[in-house]
């Protein structure tokens, strides 16, 4: 679109971009909002799961009788079908890697479930959990991931499926990837300057508020009804069909309202099968609630070590990159394949380089499982290469931003949105300036040089910039599944269902797609209701995750509004003699209604309300579209982040007094919620780049925080005092291939912050630092010169 | 077991618990008092704060039999859809609420911060919430709702009620 329509398409915005109420507010805030764990069912059964105290060990035998005495029902491997899965569906099934079952006889990492029982209290479930008798052969295990590569490593798996076929695993590789552009060896050669440096990431927690939990109830036709906590209701209907064998139409899987996501429910997560299988044995409801310590055993975000490479040219161009990456996947594979394809993405994306080299290798170990979390190996690849930018930039005294500005990947240029396969071209970009305009906000120019600060108290001020896809639809299939339903139905008074199978995680998603069907349709954001959704009333929606909810979801619903509208106006030119072509909806500025009119007709006019009675009473039907819509582009939403840092170099403690968030994310459907997703992002990045981490004892295999949230460390208000003074603008874009405008935000929130915190670090103190998090005593070490892992001058 | 009558936002409930039953699993497995949320069990996350005789308490570390002929308010008992709290409407209006599975317990800790101190800075604000975590929001958005609620300053009226 051009700008001039582009520009009277957002002078005309009437819902889109206003403020409002958000339509679960007044639910959550006075308590009757119902999250999966708050659910109940008359007769139902409470479930716990009995789990391994060792990291790696073969189940010998496994005694339910005394369990079985108390009343309850027990499961045990021999009771769950033996199908391997792979509880993340979002890719092909060609690409999907299967190691697990609903209950093995093997356990792979301390936590992982073998048996399971459910009696009619909590309480008796716990008791008769632990009178469960299992006889463990305990086997070796490894930790670490370059340990688990060794040739003398325990083995953790012999195969697994990939797809349907056998794929043996060896030295414990889950799997490997190489993605290449051109000749690095001919781009290293052409550079005058090479860069080469090692990087490293934590595993870090999701720490969503809400425990998972799942209910499951049997039907009398052998189905079953579902609720649990989930980002997508459709996959898990299709994997449990899988593992239970059931057809999709016997099983509901209902939305539920999730208490924080960032990830870790993009897969169905392990209680979903025991709950089911528990609940099919016992032919009564079952409610499975995990405890914190259970919770954090599930999942964690994928660690990475990065050794990057950079080859430049000494005016700041770049010529050549290599990302070699090491992720240790912990004890299953949540596809860590698609992960490594999203990396190399990500680099590829990040800055021109006519020659690049991508290997990504994902190892296998006894620990939790790493799956998605916010990013996606964003935060990961952008704090790598956004160091390096940053000592590109002083190796030629270039400044950091103008570095930026030359190499970025902008308009017209192609996008890497999911890995090689999902690729678009880039429409709209906000690059150039949210750094141009974010510098003077933070106060770049007077930065200064770390070498010219002294003092106890060090302020520095740091850069990161980068983007998140939105979604993962392409022109072309990918690996990635990635396509929405809606269904939009006019109702006889002039209000206006939305039903679609989309998640809202606490950001707005579904408050943003109801505002584009009220932009659409003419009617008021008031009068265009979310319907609840379960799987039996919504078509398939891949999951709402990739930062996909506006762009795609909203795309799929604005498509529907489009098509139920046109359905109203064939009615409404039936009624009042106006060719439907000619009509126009907008709502009644006081009621809000919709109205239908010939411009300049005053006679020409009926409401929405009124021909949507009419024609019900007429038996001509009802104004309803159902659409199911894929995204032929990925969008980047880019944002940046400036920081500034405080460090006490006395005791080596950071704080972070300023910020300024901006982010290009096309047309802006709700400017505060997505100033709230900024906020958030900022402050779970700076955790990231300065508290969160899991380690593990390598004796007993167990986390060191030993699965309790004051031992894990999460910020807290008082912690996060100092980020009072946070500036969040948006760049002024228009996405020509999004709904009205939109591109996606969600995850771009978080992806810079890591980055910009690290560069601060080194304007404050001079020191680079590889590894994150980076701790007070890594920063009193680095000062005062003491050994310390993770540091090395600049 | 014991039977203990706890009032709940005003209405007396009746039920029979095992000594070493905590408060927030009998409010929510035997009287369905949901709004209060667990999220860990453990004392870290405040998620299951109420206020017991109008002090904010983490409903996980307090016994059911503790509460025993004892007054609990919930997010619930402050306001409603119809009639909501000075503190729920500044929580939405400030987009302090994502998630939200936080917020009940925040709502109440802020409830009791005001009863104590009716004009707090913002420092104090989040040191006032400090036991409440929060994935979602950052905080500074819940110390913004907080900060407006208390400057509105009808909240000491409407939580004496
Ligand atoms: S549930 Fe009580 S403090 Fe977390
Ligand atoms: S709003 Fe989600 S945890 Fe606070």
């Amino acid at each position: 679109m051009g700008r001039e329509a582009r520009e009277m398409e957002a002078r005309e915005l009437r819902t889109v971009g206003a403020v409002t109420r958000r339509k679960d507010g007044l639910a959550k805030v006075t308590g009757t909002e119902t999250y999966a764990s708050d659910m109940e069912l008359p007769y139902m059964l409470h479930a716990r799961v009995l789990r391994s105290p060792y990291p790696h060990a073969r189940v010998v035998s496994i005694d339910t009788s005394a369990a079985e005495r108390m009343g309850a029902i027990c499961i045990t491997p021999d009771d769950v079908p033996d199908i391997r899965y792979n509880e993340r569906q979002v890719s092909v099934p060609v690409k999907t890697y299967r190691d697990r079952t609903v209950l093995p006889w093997v356990v792979r990492q301390v936590g992982e479930g073998v048996a399971a029982v459910a009696a009619r209290t909590e309480a008796l479930a716990e008791r008769a959990m632990r009178a469960i008798k299992v006889e463990w052969e305990e086997l070796p295990a490894v930790f670490d991931a370059h340990k688990a590569m060794a040739d003398d490593a325990p083995q953790i798996y012999e195969n697994v499926l990939l797809g349907d076929a056998e794929f043996p695993i060896e030295h414990n590789v889950a799997c490997f990837r190489q993605v290449s552009v051109g000749d690095v060896a001919v781009g290293f050669e052409e550079a005058d300057l090479i860069v080469e440096r090692e990087y490293q990431t934590g595993r870090v927690y999701h720490a969503q508020m809400e425990p998972k939990a799942a209910l499951c109830r049997p039907l009398a036709d052998g189905g079953i009804e579902l609720w649990a906590t989930l980002q997508s209701i459709h996959n898990t209907r299709q994997l449990l069909g899988r593992i239970f064998d059931l057809p999709l139409s016997r099983i509901r899987v209902h939305r539920s309202t999730i208490g924080g996501a960032f990830g870790s429910s993009i897969q169905m997560n392990t209680p979903v099968a025991i709950c089911v299988a528990l609940a099919l044995k016992a032919r009564k409801p079952v409610k499975l609630v995990l405890t914190r310590e259970e919770d954090m055993y599930d999942h964690c975000k994928y660690p990475a070590e990065i050794s990057l490479k950079y080859g430049v040219k000494r005016d700041g161009t770049i010529v050549a990159g290599e990302l070699k990456t090491l992720v240790d996947i912990g004890a299953h594979n949540i596809q860590a394949y698609p992960l490594l394809g999203c990396m190399s993405g990500w680099f590829v994306s990040l800055y021109r380089m006519p020659h690049m080299n991508f290997e990504g290798t994902a190892v296998y170990t006894n620990k939790t499982p790493a799956c998605a979390m916010q990013g996606y190996g964003n935060p990961d690849v952008s704090f790598a290469v956004e160091s390096h930018m940053d000592i590109i930039a002083e190796k030629l005294d270039i400044d950091p931003i103008e570095l930026r500005i030359k190499n970025y990947v902008g308009l017209g240029e192609e996008f890497w949105g999911q890995g090689p396969t999902v690729r678009s071209i880039i429409r709209s970009c906000g690059v150039e300036e949210m750094l141009r305009k974010g510098a003077p906000m933070i106060g770049w120019d007077e930065r200064g040089r770390p070498e010219d600060k002294t003092g106890r108290y060090r302020r520095g001020i740091g850069v990161g910039r980068t983007f998140h896809t939105s979604g993962t639809g392409a022109a072309m299939p990918g690996e990635v599944i990635d396509y929405s339903t809606a269904m939009v139905t006019v109702n006889e008074d002039g209000s206006v269902d939305m039903s679609t199978a989309l998640m809202c995680h606490g950001g707005g998603t579904l408050d943003a797609c109801a505002k584009l069907v009220a932009e659409e349709m003419g009617v008021s954001f008031d009068l265009v209701g979310v319907s609840p959704a379960s799987t039996t009333d919504t078509g398939y929606d891949v999951c709402t995750h990739a930062t996909r909810g506006v762009y795609c979801g909203g795309g799929s619903a604005v498509k529907a509004a489009k098509s139920a509208k046109a359905v109203l106006l064939d009615f409404a030119s039936r009624l009042i003699e106006v060719n439907p072509e000619a009509l126009q909806i907008a709502p009644d500025p006081v009621t809000g209604e919709g109205v239908i009119f010939l411009e300049g007709a005053a006679d020409k006019r009926i409401t929405v309300g009124e021909v949507a009675k009419t024609a019900q009473l007429k038996g001509w039907g009802t104004a309803i579209a159902v659409e199911s819509h894929r995204m032929v582009n990925c969008p980047p939403c880019f944002v940046t982040n400036f920081v500034e840092v405080e460090v006490d170099t006395w005791t080596g403690e950071v704080r972070v007094p300023r910020a300024v968030c901006a982010v290009d994310a096309g047309t802006v459907v709700n400017p505060d919620l997505a100033a709230g997703q900024l906020e958030g992002g900022l402050c779970r990045g700076i955790g990231q780049a300065l508290l969160e981490d899991t380690a593990y004892d390598p004796v007993t295999g167990e986390m060191t925080c030993g699965g309790m949230y004051i031992d894990y460390k999460l910020y807290t208000a008082e912690d996060m005092a100092p980020v009072d003074d946070v500036k969040v603008f948006f760049a002024d874009t228009y996405e020509p291939s999004g709904p009205f405008g939109a591109k996606g935000i969600g995850e771009a929130a978080n992806n810079a912050v890591a980055a910009a915190v690290m560069n601060a670090l080194q304007n404050a103190l001079g020191i680079r630092f590889q590894f994150i998090p980076i701790t007070p005593d890594m920063i009193l070490a680095a000062i005062h010169g003491w050994a310390c892992e993770g540091v090395l001058p600049a | 077991m014991q039977d203990i009558e706890i009032k709940v936002n005003g209405r007396p409930m009746r039920t029979t618990v095992a000594v070493d039953e905590t408060l927030v699993d009998v409010l929510r497995q035997r009287l369905g008092v949901v709004e209060v949320k667990n999220g860990c069990g453990q004392g870290d996350c405040g998620a299951c704060t109420v206020l017991l005789d109008g002090e904010a308490v983490n409903s996980c570390l307090t016994l059911a039999v503790q509460a025993d002929g004892r007054q609990v308010t919930t997010t619930r008992g402050l306001g409603t859809a119809e009639d909501p709290h000075p503190l729920q409407t500044a929580f939405i209006e400030h987009g302090a609420v994502q998630c939200g599975f936080c917020s009940s317990g925040m709502i109440l800790s802020a409830a009791s911060l005001l009863q104590q101190n009716a004009a707090p800075t913002r420092d104090e604000i989040r040191e006032g919430i400090s036991g409440n975590l929060c994935r979602c929001t950052g905080y500074t958005k819940i110390v913004d709702a907080i900060d407006e609620a208390a400057k509105a300053g009808s909240s000491e009226e409407r939580s004496a009620r």
